[in-house]
């Protein structure tokens, strides 16, 4: 077989429990090929090319439920070999890794340096650089120090002709030609396979400090996001917990936080006089904004509670069936869309959870009711509902369906909502870097 | 050109919307850079359907054109290399709206920068990208180049503060990219086009994020008697984790140069200085100043000063944004360059400036953005010299030769423009520049949205083009 003589016959897996591990919503590869770098992966390609075989790059396996459901899939490229980091110096605050290094291990080797990459992300014992890139993972450390995009310096990547490519460099600073590598950030494996990333660093700060103020209500808790907003603070992470997420967060670690309550989890940090500083003004905002009570969590207890808010789409996941969407959505439309999705959710007989990003995304997960035997159709109803509550003018969201039961994706607008006004630009972009659609057929927006 | 051209663009915009006569079009042959390229006829278009309009005669007549803002550019990016029509923004410059509580600007692409900031500041916010010409550039520029300025250190250069776009394509076609959201899904559309140099569409309107102003700022002078002891600060600073909002140095030629035009109170007996700032609350600022100043006296910084007040601070970096202006008084002309490097080679890498200006007989200036390391080495000419001249980009090319060899960049906010295009196979394989070519084709298949730039021409190799020979000095702001 030819992927033997690309990738050595011992990484050509195609036993039952090898192809399960790779399955994307069902769909089962008919064979997994590791290779160890960039020049099998081509070789692999273009292979794929001439036989008109669909290709998804994986590495933990934890997105491959993520977008719509691939309209092919002939091989599974493991990536967790080429797990090696490349470069790094950490005097000049810059590194260089392979896509199957897992950001546990990643972050572990920065720590030693005290220094970090401001990607909390969910599954990320298992999670790898090159996935957490392509889906372009959530992190509530965006508050401070935006996405992917803002900290991602270039990379290297294998296009879906086969073709071995860069952008960008390892510089802080450089426009050097195209970005092409930002289209592969949240490009879901559909342009090409990302075989070097690299970034800048980041100093972890001296001290930090941990607040979660609770509220009676929604709108008592985004005016204090508000405040925040227009304050001179700038937190680290500033994130809202609605009454069921908050009992999540706070589950087995803060009982004294109060069941019920609508939460806002702040964390700051800096050199101490700051901490004190943002913790002595959050008091004040807190009072102002009619907090029922303002906490500082434990040197104990907050990075627990943190840890939760970074897993949270995976808490609900490990406790259902659930559709978890993240929403891009204006600070000024969260407290709109928020009740809008009460509404439905109470209309449709689902439960909803809810965490938002107070620089500007929503998750929102549905969950049936516990013993619904149609729990499953409600939960279609409710998906499209959402898409429509989103797309309202006056509220202006961009939602995506992140994760969810393969069968609801089947259902009407899938995992995108309607194609976007500038689909057909992206079908330019996907036909200059994978012309014969190799690459992750059908996951990617509008089918792409 | 085709004068029927030239009626039917009349007929669209009105007379006093298009230039053609030689005395006007003069005016637009060049731009910050030492380029010149004659167009054949300037437009202004007030509306991205005028836009789509002209682009529609363009492709009509085969007739090649390009976007130009206000003309600073330091790469040729807004001059017409191949002829044709130049798009001019300028009557498009209004701010459409201010959105203070989502941090959000839309604006025409003519608005001037630093007009954006002076609509907001009254709420405490400002536009972050800073450029030396921000005084008049306009931000469709910013978005073309992806510029940057000094305190894109901590701020993110252009790229990080656009959200949203409104494109005319090269068939004409008008069309949106993202929006106000931070985030929205598909495709990152707008970190494609921000950077692309005018080569993939004209941009109508944008959507920028606004920073709000920090409680506090210092800004830092520190003074040495040699330039290894100022890169050594730098070095210090970056390794000690400290991230000042901008750091910047000039050598003490360059400084000598802004004092006498500038008066901002440099010191004009020393080897360098740094300039350097820190932001953010009251306590934080204090930290960090009492920590640069440790590390610059370190460096045996002869003194740290710390401005007093705004006046003090205003005039320190009214010295450093006309430094280039400065070096235009003293000198016909210059060629500055714009290579970046990671920043623990800086030491290295001044020294090995000024051998190549020993080897080559050449003045060069320093004045850059240190703390990211952003090089912008400027060679001192007389364009009257063309011996010279050839030494100059003999040494322009040998700084970008070591800039790559220590894991660098040719560009870091100039832009690649017509000026750096037969450099980039320093840096990128065939293959990397096919499939940037594949993408400009995938959105201008003709070529005939700003042609001859960002990707080399195949003429050359590696090696710099000579530029015409302008005829004044160019001072950019």
């Amino acid at each position: 077989m030819r992927l033997e003589g690309i990738v050595g016959a011992a990484h050509v897996l195609i036993g039952a429990t090898d192809l399960a591990s790779r399955q994307a919503d069902g769909f089962l590869p008919s064979v997994v090929a590791r290779p160890e770098d960039a020049a099998q992966i081509a070789e692999a390609l273009r292979f794929a090319v001439t036989e008109h075989l669909a290709v998804i790059p994986s590495g933990g396996g934890t997105k491959l439920g993520i977008g719509l459901p691939p309209a092919r899939y002939d091989i599974a490229l493991d990536l967790s070999r080429m797990n090696r980091l490349l470069a790094y110096d950490p005097q000049d605050l810059t590194l260089g890794v392979e896509p199957g290094m897992k950001m546990e291990e990643l972050l572990r080797i920065l720590a030693e340096q005290k220094q970090f990459l401001p990607l909390a992300v969910p599954f990320s014992e298992r999670a790898t650089i090159g996935g957490i890139v392509a889906a372009n993972s959530s992190s509530p450390l965006r508050h401070a120090y935006g996405g992917v995009r803002d900290f991602c310096l270039g990379m290297e990547f294998v296009t879906g002709e086969g073709i071995q490519a860069k952008s960008g460099g390892r510089v802080v600073k450089n426009v050097t030609g195209y970005d092409l590598h930002k289209l592969l950030i949240g490009s879901l494996g559909t342009l090409g396979v990302i075989t070097r990333v690299n970034f800048r660093t980041y100093p972890m700060l001296p001290a930090q400090g941990t607040f979660v103020a609770l509220f009676s209500d929604a709108a008592a808790a985004f005016g204090f996001c508000g405040a925040i907003a227009r304050s001179v603070l700038v937190p680290q992470i500033l994130e809202v917990a609605d009454p069921a997420a908050s009992r999540m967060l706070f589950s087995g670690g803060a009982e004294r936080l109060e069941p019920g309550a609508w939460s806002v989890i702040i964390s700051a940090a800096g050199q101490p006089a700051v901490v004190d500083r943002c913790a002595r003004e959050l008091g004040h905002m807190a009072g102002a904004a009619n907090a029922e009570e303002l906490i500082r969590l434990g040197e104990a207890e907050a990075p627990a509670i943190l840890a939760r808010i970074r897993e949270f789409p995976r808490l609900i996941l490990e406790a259902a069936p659930a559709a978890i969407f993240r929403i891009g959505v204006l600070p000024t439309a969260m407290a709109s869309l928020l009740g809008e999705l009460d509404a439905l959710a109470r209309q449709e007989q689902v439960d909803l959870i809810t965490l938002a990003r107070a620089s500007g995304i929503i998750y929102a997960a549905l969950l049936p009711k516990e013993g619904d035997p149609n729990g499953l159709a409600a939960l279609a109803n409710s998906v499209k509902r959402v898409f429509d509550a989103c797309g309202k003018s006056e509220i202006g969201a961009s939602a995506m369906l992140e994760f969810c039961p393969p069968e609801l994706k089947r259902a009407a607008r899938g995992a995108w909502g309607d194609s976007r006004k500038d689909f057909e630009l992206m079908q330019r972009v996907k036909h200059s870097f994978d012309p014969h659609g190799v690459l992750s057929p059908g996951r990617f927006a509008g089918g792409i | 050109m085709n004068p029927q051209l030239i009626r039917e663009l009349v007929a669209l915009l009105g007379s006093k919307a298009v230039l053609f006569q030689p005395e006007d079009l003069m005016l637009y042959e060049y731009d910050g850079s030492v380029e010149l390229g004659s167009p054949k006829c300037i437009v202004f278009p007030t509306s991205a359907r005028e836009v789509s309009e002209v682009v529609r005669l363009a492709n009509r007549y085969e007739v090649p054109l390009l976007g130009r803002g206000a003309g600073t550019g330091l790469s040729g990016g807004a001059i017409a290399r191949d002829g044709g029509i130049i798009v001019a923004f300028s009557r498009m410059n209004r701010i459409l709206e201010i959105d203070e509580a989502n941090l959000r600007a839309v604006v025409q692409p003519g608005v001037v920068n630093l007009d954006l900031t002076r609509a907001v500041e009254h709420l405490g916010l400002y536009f972050a990208p800073d450029p030396s010409s921000q005084k008049a550039c306009t931000i469709g520029g910013n978005v073309s180049e992806n510029s940057g300025g000094p305190h894109t250190l901590a701020n993110g250069v252009t790229t990080n503060h656009v959200t949203g776009m409104e494109l005319v394509l090269p068939t004409g076609e008008i069309v949106r990219i993202g929006g106000k959201n931070m985030e929205t899904s598909g495709y990152d559309l707008n970190g494609l086009f921000v950077g692309s140099e005018g080569t993939l569409a004209l941009v109508t309107e944008i959507t920028v994020r606004l920073t709000r102003k920090a409680e506090a700022v210092k800004t830092l002078l520190a003074v040495y008697e040699t330039i290894d002891d100022a890169t050594g600060s730098v070095f210090d600073i970056t390794v000690r984790a400290i991230t000042p909002a901008a750091c910047e140095m000039l050598d003490g030629f360059t400084l000598r140069a802004v004092e006498d035009y500038v008066h901002a109170g440099f010191p004009k007996d020393c080897a360098a200085v740094l300039l350097i700032e820190v932001e953010g609350l009251i306590e934080a600022v204090e930290a960090q100043a009492t920590e640069i100043m440790e590390v610059c006296r370190k460096n045996h910084a002869r003194e740290v000063r710390v401005a007093r007040d705004d006046r003090e601070r205003a005039l320190l970096w009214k010295g450093r944004k006309e430094a280039f202006g400065a070096l235009g008084r003293i000198s016909p002309m210059y060629y500055v360059q714009d290579g970046v490097i990671p920043r623990t080679r800086l030491p290295e890498t001044l020294r090995r400036i000024a051998e190549i200006s020993r080897k080559y007989d050449l003045q060069i200036g320093n004045i850059f953005h240190a703390g990211d390391g952003n090089l912008h080495p400027l060679i001192l000419f007389d364009e009257r010299d063309r011996a010279q001249f050839a030494r100059v980009v003999a040494a322009g090319t040998e700084i970008m030769q070591h800039c790559v060899a220590v894991g660098g960049a040719l560009t870091g906010e100039h832009g690649i423009g017509m000026e750096k295009n037969e450099l980039m196979s320093l840096i990128f394989s065939p293959e990397d520049l096919a499939l940037m070519a594949r993408v400009r084709s995938a959105f201008n298949p003709a070529g005939r949205l700003n042609p001859g730039k960002v990707l080399p021409l195949g003429k050359a190799c590696g090696e710099i083009r000579i530029p015409h020979i302008p005829v004044a000095a160019t001072t950019p702001a």
